[in-house]
């Protein structure tokens, strides 16, 4: 089989990290090769540095056999290579013809031909199944459908080799499957693709081979058929990782946290939230499944009340919380986990210590003074507890990894012992050994017998973390189902608005015994 | 390929590295401000040593350093308070006047045969500084509650309450509080409410010591308390504070009035320590000048009294250096600006690190760009 591309012996060395160490990675013509690895594993700058973002210290590139030289994006795509980043690079009011042939001369002369390129998008976009309309608005597309807008931006310059950087992070499993029919049919084209991830079961579904990375090193390449989900995880952290989370079976209490016929509004007063019903019970993980964008953010916000209300209510052991403030409802027992652990949870710039205190810090006081001894003290048990590795809690926050950032939020939020605690996507972005020990804090605050609304767009997550889990699409409750009978199609088919008989029976009698108790 | 400037991931920030950076800007500023007293014919050593001999090495000069530093000082730390909590107030003109015409007022009133008559100092200076304090603070306050609780723009709207202070003041010296005669100014204040004098044979008051003091109790806040903590998370990131259940619009209308408040100190050191009257004018961009000494000073606030000591004096010794050298005093203006606008500058080495292979290697030519 002929190599399309070859990197040999590529180093790249940041001040203080070595990125990549003498990384060799050989693409096929007509695969679809996963890259797979930890953050920081060195696989996005192995990506850069073909894509002509960085300059690399040593190590050649050769496409077709031939070396090349890389310095900026612009070499990349005259030799044929694409990238499609995790940020999408569209102009939102912009049609997707205009956004493909942004950059680019069409036509003769100084004006654009858009009807020609028009043409030739339509052809593009039928031979490979994109299945896009080049009048469209991108701005009014879903998710998915812009992430095949770039695809049609690749194939457009006639890329090759296509490079798809977490690709699926933000698509419903049903879009998921699209990409993947789509990506089988590129590679029937003779294209290569390589697919930077670190989802093991996307790769063992669509890739041909894998490429692991591991502290800026390749540890092992692998053909799908000779490797399994089992040998890939050893390979990528290094150890055994069990990523089933053990639920113990347990008595479930009293009901904690009550949210009654809520209904909220974006700023736009545009509803996000449709009088919306749930309860979450002592040692209980409610899960809540969804496509980004469905109202899960605007819920989690309303019931902290970080977001006005338009009605309903939410009770917190009976006591109605609906409209006390942001800090009453933290003194009172719910704790929230927000789903941006470096904008919204944690102050960066602070150090590991002060941010550990964060919305504490009236608690931590010695008459009029902070009691810093007390407060450090406290830091110190936290991070031991939780296992964040970090150089010392004077370390700026920022500076530590999304998994131990991520362990520090939760943690804070677990130890103030609140009753109820909501979760918003706390393994985004993380790595796999960090995702097990953020799940076994989860159920480790269960089995303290804690109210735990876990919103998540993974579904591996739900399924195994909650009890119950409810379904959310555009501000309603599509259905709720037991997480231990539940499977992935019943709730993938929610995720997309297509209610379910059985379950969305469950999700109304919810509904109505609670709209009962309010009137 | 490698590069000779290589950005760091994160910028080095040890207070040796911070203190390196900004000394070598100043002396980079004092190195381009030479040129400019060649271009005068004098030699840069000799006018160097005029600017800093007088303020630093005469007892008389250094006097004159410590008033000029007082409000400068008192300035820069209500620039720290706003500003580190997200307030990018810049009002400390109209805050200064405010304060100069509250304690004038005061101190008025205390005059023998005035409503109130002579009141001792010990019982005089603690209400003129809640007074004042109050009086700045409510002045910066509003304009934290229009941007608090309407979003306005604070820049804007503090930029431009200067003028209506300023206004304010010729009103009150030329109209309600004037003294008879020609100028617009109040009478003389009287004795008893004098800030008392530091040095014999100086005018050095004790001005700088309450700015010494505000300076401890602003450090105070902001590192002991838990109030300074909720400021600073309200300043470095007002989402996560909101998600933390900080009253961000309280907090901000809260580091106005303090803001506000030593501005207003500011004023009142002036007129009690050093012009013992209300006068048109009496601002004369110390409030913006302050606001600059907190930015040289990195807003910290235990650099800001030297740092003030070292602006006020320059100030002093370029008038000396005008006598002595004959070069306008407007250079060591310059020299000021510039050493801002480098220390500024400068801040960004931090994010970069030398390359030395850069020399070793050989960067490859065109011809190898596609080899074979």
């Amino acid at each position: 089989m002929k190599n399309t591309l070859e990197m040999r012996n590529i180093v790249k060395r940041f001040p203080g990290v070595l990125a990549n160490n003498n990384v060799n990675l050989t693409i096929h013509a007509g695969e679809i090769h996963a890259l797979l690895g930890e953050n920081g594993a060195g696989k996005s700058t192995l990506m850069q540095l073909l894509y002509g973002f960085h300059s690399m210290d040593s190590g050649e590139i050769l496409i077709d056999g031939e070396r090349v030289r890389l310095d900026s994006p612009k070499d990349a795509i005259a030799l044929g290579i694409g990238m499609v980043h995790q940020e999408f690079m569209l102009v939102r009011p912009f049609s997707v013809a205009e956004n493909t042939v942004l950059g680019l001369r069409e036509g003769s002369g100084p004006l654009l031909d858009l009807q020609r390129a028009g043409q030739r998008l339509r052809d593009l976009s039928n031979r490979h199944g994109l299945a896009l309309d080049p009048a469209a608005k991108v701005g009014s597309l879903p998710i998915g459908v812009q992430q095949r807008v770039e695809i049609l931006k690749l194939l457009y310059r006639d890329a090759r080799l296509l490079i798809l950087d977490e690709p699926t992070a933000v698509l419903t499993p049903r879009e998921k499957d699209h990409l993947f029919a789509i990506l089988r049919r590129l590679r029937a084209d003779g294209r290569s693709i390589v697919i930077v991830t670190h989802k093991l079961n996307e790769i063992m579904e669509c890739a041909d081979r894998v490429t692991v990375m591991r502290d800026g090193q390749v540890v092992a390449t692998r053909t799908i058929g000779s490797t399994s989900e089992q040998e890939l995880t050893r390979l990528m952290v290094g150890r055994e990782v069990n990523l089933r989370a053990d639920k113990s079976s347990q008595k479930i209490g009293a009901s904690i946290l009550q949210i009654k016929d809520l209904r909220v509004e974006d700023e736009t007063g545009r509803e996000k939230v449709g009088g919306l019903s749930l309860e979450v019970r002592a040692g209980e993980i409610l899960g809540i499944a969804g496509v980004d964008g469905n109202g899960q953010s605007e819920l989690a916000e309303a019931v902290m009340h970080l977001r006005e209300v338009k009605g309903g209510h939410v009770l917190l052991n009976g006591t109605d919380v609906t409209r006390l403030s942001v800090a009453r409802h933290r003194t009172m027992g719910i704790s929230y986990v927000p789903a941006d652990r470096r904008r919204v949870g944690s102050v960066t710039e602070m150090s590991v210590a002060d941010n550990a205190i964060l919305g504490l810090q009236r608690k931590y006081t010695r008459s009029l003074f902070r009691n810093i001894a007390d407060a450090r003290e406290s830091a110190e048990a936290l991070v031991t507890r939780f296992g964040i590795r970090s150089s010392g809690i004077d370390l700026a926050a920022g500076k530590l990894s999304g998994g131990n950032l991520q362990k520090l939020i939760l943690g804070r939020e677990i130890m103030r012992g609140s009753a109820a605690l909501i979760v918003e996507h706390p393994t985004r972005g993380l790595d796999v050994g960090a995702v097990e020990s953020v799940w076994g804090e989860l159920l480790r605050a269960r089995e303290e017998g804690k109210a735990i609304l876990l919103i998540s767009a993974e579904l591996d997550e739900l399924l195994n973390l909650a009890d119950r889990i409810a379904v959310m699409f555009e501000g309603r409750i599509m259905g709720t189902v037991d997480a231990a009978a539940a499977s992935v199609e019943e709730i993938g088919l929610m995720m997309a608005g297509i209610p379910v008989r059985e379950t969305s029976m469950a999700g109304g009698e919810i509904k109505e015994t609670s709209h009962g108790e309010t009137l | 390929m490698a590069r000779l400037f290589e950005r760091r991931l994160t910028p080095k920030d040890s207070p040796l590295v911070i203190l390196a950076t900004t000394t070598t800007a100043f002396f980079s500023a004092m190195f381009v401000t030479s040129f400019l007293f060649l271009s005068y014919g004098a030699s840069p050593f000799q006018a160097y040593f005029a600017l800093f001999h007088e303020p630093f090495a005469t007892l008389r000069g250094f006097g004159y350093s410590l008033v000029r530093a007082s409000p400068l000082a008192l300035i820069g730390l209500g620039t720290i308070v706003s500003w580190r909590s997200g307030f990018s107030y810049l009002g400390f003109e109209g805050c200064f006047v405010i304060g100069a015409a509250a304690t004038s007022w005061l101190a008025l009133l205390m005059a023998p045969g005035a409503i109130i008559g002579p009141l001792p100092f010990f019982l005089f200076l603690p209400l003129a500084i809640l007074f004042a304090f109050a009086a700045g603070g409510v002045w910066a306050g509003l304009v934290g509650i229009v941007r608090a609780r309407m979003g306005g723009n604070e820049v804007l709207i503090s930029l431009m309450s200067n003028y209506v202070a300023i206004f304010i003041l010729q009103y009150l010296v030329s109209g309600p509080m004037r003294a008879p005669g020609s100028l617009p100014e109040t009478r003389l204040l009287p004795r008893n409410t004098w800030l008392p004098f530091l040095l014999a044979g100086t005018r050095a008051h004790a001005g700088i010591l309450i700015a010494i003091a505000a300076a401890g109790l602003v450090w105070m806040l902001l590192q002991k308390m838990p109030l300074g903590y909720e400021l600073l998370v309200t300043g470095f990131n007002p989402l996560a504070a909101r998600y933390a259940g900080i009253d961000v619009a309280r907090h901000l209308v809260l580091a106005a009035f303090f803001a506000g408040g030593l501005g207003a100190l500011a004023g009142m050191v002036e007129v009690l320590g050093s012009q013992h009257r209300l006068m048109d004018g009496i601002s004369s961009g110390v409030g913006f000048v302050g606001i600059v000494v907190a930015l040289l000073a990195r807003l910290n606030p235990l650099a800001v009294i030297p740092t003030a000591l070292l602006y006020g004096g320059m100030s002093v010794g370029a008038d000396a250096m005008q006598r002595r050298a004959s070069i306008p005093s407007s250079v060591t203006f310059i020299l000021q600006s510039l050493a801002v606008l480098l220390v500024l500058i400068f801040d960004a080495l931090r994010y970069y690190r030398m390359n030395f292979d850069f020399w070793r290697r050989k960067p490859p030519t065109v011809a190898e760009r596609v080899s074979n």
